[in-house]
């Protein structure tokens, strides 16, 4: 395992205490993890949350919790990991070198085996509908006064499947919906019309703010400065529109992410996290193997696990992953079963969920399935307790609550809890 | 009305006493009534949904007649863009932006739209829409329209349950699904299954080619297990607070009317849906008339006496609640009028106040109804006021009445002008005979056309589907949208007949800045507002120069505070 990027000196006196853990592991063979790009800062860096949503439900038994030989086991083969003793399935080669910055739970049971409704709870950690999906509910709480760039941000290629889009925010609001960026291509009117003067957008401007000072006076201010933000906000982002920009992203980057979607996709969520939006979800598609499950396995998991690593890489080198929790998740798993056309069906019983990053136990795998993955065995995990856990490694505090408009509601589940084994 | 009731105060008056008397206690002086500049666009807002015209706001802020409000409220009600507006806020409000999972499977908008607007022009009582509404499966002859409620929801018993809750009762029984509500004693899980009992029969019944139906089985068993004390319950329909229904037997081989099968809608000889709607719309029913009377309310004043809307329970009281009490008294003793009821709360002092607070007050607290609130304009009344505004509306209307060769065409909302038209608004509201259809119909089909024009300007405002509209909550992407979208720039335009061609054919500036401060804020500008319009126009040298800098003051003043809310 030769360094990736050979020209980046490496300098260990000024690595973080997560990046020397690391660099042990580079003396494994994993390496170039050791190069912090973080500027000095006085403030604490904000807690940031990236999900990589496997859409369509990715398969467990071909990735996280391989049952080679059983006969729901399929035709890989497992492969050792940077974890003694634990191993996972063969399509995942970069990732089994990481596996020791990695948290892997083996013993989700959502039980629910469809498309709309796992979107939705895998994300909101509720199967009752109208509560804020993860980035929502995490941009909400993560905020800080001052804030103009967006929260949220949803990443995805455009075209399939309307159950990627159910509403995010909830009664949070439109405020905490995420920005879609579809296909890469940056919000909507960021930029005036062609046709329109500066000097007019300059007037407009002009007696905008004028009309506002002089409506303010002798009035209650609650909502004005809300209205006016919201102008702040929009010429931040019309001056900041490069970060939606990937043509300002190296050719050497774009190389390594990966030319395809989804390595398009990971390299704009770690420019926008760079940025200081604070949550991304990236979705990568195709998962739902109903037919030719191992071959389609063999396609996703190449895409998928190259730019994961990457993707970590570059986050840890950039003392990003410190303060970034990357969740990797989709809307379920697969059936143990193989179907007639050689694929594997919906299925919620008994799968995995992966994380890395701030907040989270590196090196832990959580929980185990059976011999042929039916079933959870050790350590049942519910998605109520995985929303939990996001939240709690993001240093919020899911016992929490929401007070918005004179109502109250509960952050997350008030029926489930955090894992505590896999919190840092 | 009767003597005994003739006795008695009129709302607005007990309204205010009651206001007046709470303000007391809390030793909270109230902001001074609103001028008349405030009172035009707050009142042409909250009764036809959108901002007056320029010639509307002149001829009301010039009228000498002391008793001008009350006949600008009366006229305006009278008018068919007020059933317009109510249709729109009742769509809103049952429908919540929603569109079923498979969009088809639905009533379309444009029947919706009628069927409620024709609900609101013919003062249809609240109870007999609900009746109506919760009794639809889709397949009457007369009104098939009000099965959207139920479609737009895939009828899907759980967010029904929810929603006959919260929308017709004023309790969101969400949490009561999986539990007792651990917050407040009275939301039971026993509560949220009786509702749910009336309403799980029903399914989806697709129609070809498009459309749907309900259809419903004649067997099921309620029941339902918390998840905190796994305690399981079973239950008949019961509304919270009533009895229990006792379903009768069906006899053996007559449970249907129409048994259903792979392509039969099922109807059963005792429907439970049919039994919800004759049970829930009625004064009896916990809720009910108070739902509607603080809904009703918080449309007017910004705030719920029982806030937010769907928690009426016991640890959640109302900040009036002897006004309350009497609101929903009015709506029973008047028969679920609510046009009436509209009438009251807008002739009241307490709506009628000045949004600016008491000199040297800080914001009194928002429940205790001292100053007229800062409320965002709904997506609707933004859409409708920027076409008013920028005179889409009247240069549409004069081109259709141009087209139809009319002599003296009436023009959109004129029955605000105060004087004689008021008798001739009524008459075609009341009386569609004096056409082949009715006033409101005409105006729908109309105004399609205005409609396409602002269809962006809406989907950039428009909450999100299946929420509440809540609190004025103003997004970055609206800012983006009104600063940047080519798709506004249309509406911006000069074309013959729109306000910024009337103020192009003005050289003065001082009329000008008057035209422009009342075509889009309903009040004349002050002199520093004069002379700051005069300064930029004396800037513009050439003629294209002075297009552009009258299209920016109306483009500024469209974006300001003052014009997105309603103050």
């Amino acid at each position: 395992m030769s360094r990736r990027r050979s020209n980046l000196a490496v300098s260990r006196s000024t690595v973080s205490r997560r990046t020397v853990l690391a660099g042990a592991a580079g003396a494994l063979g994993y390496g170039a993890l050791a190069y912090p790009l973080r500027a000095a800062s006085a403030e604490a860096p904000r807690k940031q949350l990236l999900l990589l949503f496997l859409s369509g439900g990715a398969s467990q038994l071909e990735t996280w919790d391989p049952k080679p030989g059983a006969k729901t086991g399929g035709p890989f083969r497992s492969i050792a990991t940077s974890l003694p003793g634990v191993r996972i399935g063969e399509l995942l080669p970069h990732s089994a070198k990481i596996m020791d910055r990695l948290t892997v739970v083996r013993s989700v049971n959502s039980n629910i085996p469809d498309h709309f409704q796992g979107h939705y709870a895998m994300q909101s950690g509720r199967i009752v509908p109208g509560y804020p999906v993860l980035g929502s509910a995490a941009a909400k709480l993560l905020e800080r006064p001052g804030d103009m760039l967006p929260g949220y941000v949803s990443i995805r290629r455009d075209g399939p499947k309307a159950y990627t889009d159910i509403g995010d925010a909830g009664f949070l609001g439109a405020k905490y919906e995420a920005v879609r960026i579809l296909n890469n291509r940056p919000p909507e009117n960021l930029l005036p019309p062609p046709s329109l003067k500066p000097a007019v957008a300059d007037t407009v401007e002009r007696v905008r703010r004028a009309a506002n000072d002089r409506f303010g006076r002798g009035r209650a201010v609650a909502p004005l400065p809300s209205y006016d933000t919201t102008y702040e906000q929009a010429k931040v982002l019309m001056q900041r529109r490069e970060i939606f920009d990937l043509a300002k992203e190296s050719p050497a980057d774009h190389d390594r992410y990966g030319k395809h979607d989804f390595g398009q996709h990971c390299l704009l969520a770690r420019r926008l996290l760079q940025s200081g939006v604070s949550c991304v979800r990236v979705t990568h598609f195709d998962w739902d193997a109903h037919q030719d499950n191992f071959y389609w396995h063999q396609v996703r998991c190449a895409e998928f696990d190259r730019t994961l690593v990457t993707l970590l890489d570059d986050l840890e080198h950039r003392g990003m992953l410190e303060h970034t929790l990357v969740v990797i998740s989709g809307e379920m798993g697969r059936t143990p079963q193989i179907n007639n056309l050689g694929g594997r069906d919906h299925w919620g019983r008994a799968w995995s969920v992966a994380m890395a990053g701030c907040g989270v136990k590196p090196g832990l795998v959580y929980g185990s399935t059976n011999d042929t993955g039916t079933e959870v065995k050790d350590d049942p995990v519910k998605l109520g307790d995985l929303f939990h856990t996001y939240l709690t490694a993001l240093g919020i505090d899911s016992h929490g609550m929401y007070e918005i408009g004179g109502r109250t509601n509960p952050v997350a589940d008030p029926a489930a809890k955090p894992i505590a084994p896999l919190l840092a | 009305m009767s003597a005994a009731r003739a006795a008695e105060p009129a709302l607005h008056q007990e309204i205010d006493s009651l206001v007046a008397r709470r303000l007391t206690e809390l030793k909270i002086t109230p902001a001074g009534p609103s001028d008349d500049a405030e009172f035009v666009r707050r009142i042409h807002l909250d009764l036809t949904g959108v901002i007056p015209t320029s010639r509307q706001a002149r001829a009301f802020l010039d009228d000498r007649a002391p008793a001008k409000r009350r006949r600008l409220i009366d006229a305006l009600l009278a008018s068919p863009d007020y059933a317009l507006h109510m249709a729109r806020v009742f769509d809103v409000m049952l429908v919540e932006r929603r569109v079923p999972t498979i969009t088809s499977y639905d009533v379309t908008t444009a029947d919706w739209r009628a069927y409620l607007t024709e609900a609101f022009a013919a003062d249809r009582p609240w109870d007999e829409m609900v009746r109506e509404i919760l009794g639809s499966d889709g397949a009457e002859a007369k009104r098939p329209a009000a099965v959207k409620f139920y479609l737009v929801r895939d009828v899907a018993p759980h967010s029904l349950t929810r929603d006959v809750g919260r929308l017709f009762l004023g309790v969101d029984l969400q949490c009561a699904q999986c539990h007792d509500d651990p917050r407040f004693a009275d939301y039971l899980q026993a509560d949220y299954y009786g509702i749910y009992a009336f309403v799980e029969r029903m399914k989806v019944h697709p129609v070809m080619p498009r459309g749907a139906q309900v259809a419903e089985t004649a067997e099921g068993k309620t029941t339902f297990t918390s998840v905190f004390t796994a305690k399981k319950g079973e239950t008949n329909p019961r509304l919270p607070g009533g009895d229990m229904l006792a379903d009768p037997a069906p006899e053996k081989g007559k449970e249907y009317v129409v048994k259903p099968g792979p392509k039969e809608r099922g109807i059963p000889t005792y429907s439970r849906r049919l039994k919800l709607s004759e049970q829930l719309p009625r004064t009896e029913t916990k809720g009910f008339a108070r739902n509607i009377a603080n809904r009703l309310w918080a449309q007017f004043f910004g705030r719920g006496l029982v806030h937010p809307l769907d928690m009426h329970h016991a640890k959640n009281p109302p900040s009036h609640p002897q006004l309350l009490d009497r609101l929903a008294r009015w709506m029973v003793e008047h028969r679920y009028d609510l046009r009436g009821f509209v009438r009251e709360l807008t002739l009241s002092d307490a709506y009628q106040r000045s949004s600016l607070l008491p000199a040297g007050a800080g914001p009194p607290p928002a429940e205790a109804y001292a100053v007229a609130p800062l409320r965002g304009l709904t997506a609707e009344q933004l859409r409708w006021s920027w076409l008013q505004a920028t005179g889409r509306i009247d240069q549409h209307y004069a081109k259709l009445d141009a087209a139809a060769q009319k002599p003296a065409p009436p023009k959109k909302s004129e029955p605000a002008k105060t004087a004689a038209p008021k008798t001739d608004a009524a008459k075609t509201a009341a009386a569609p005979s004096s056409g082949p259809e009715p006033a409101w119909k005409t105006r729908l089909a109309a105004n399609q056309a205005l409609e396409r024009l602002s269809a962006t300007l809406l989907t950039a405002f428009a909450g999100l589907p299946g929420q509440a509209e809540g609190e004025f909550q103003p997004v970055v992407d609206q800012a983006l949208y009104l600063r940047n979208s080519e798709k506004l720039l249309p509406l911006l335009a000069d074309e013959p007949g729109t306000t910024l061609a009337r103020l192009g054919a003005m050289s003065e500036s001082a009329p000008l800045a008057e035209e422009l401060y009342l075509s889009v804020l309903a009040r004349r500008p002050t002199p520093v507002e004069t002379g700051e319009v005069s300064r930029l126009l004396s800037e513009s040298k050439t003629p294209a120069e002075r297009r552009e800098t009258l299209q920016s003051l109306l483009w500024g003043l469209l974006l300001s505070a003052e014009f997105r809310l309603n103050h």
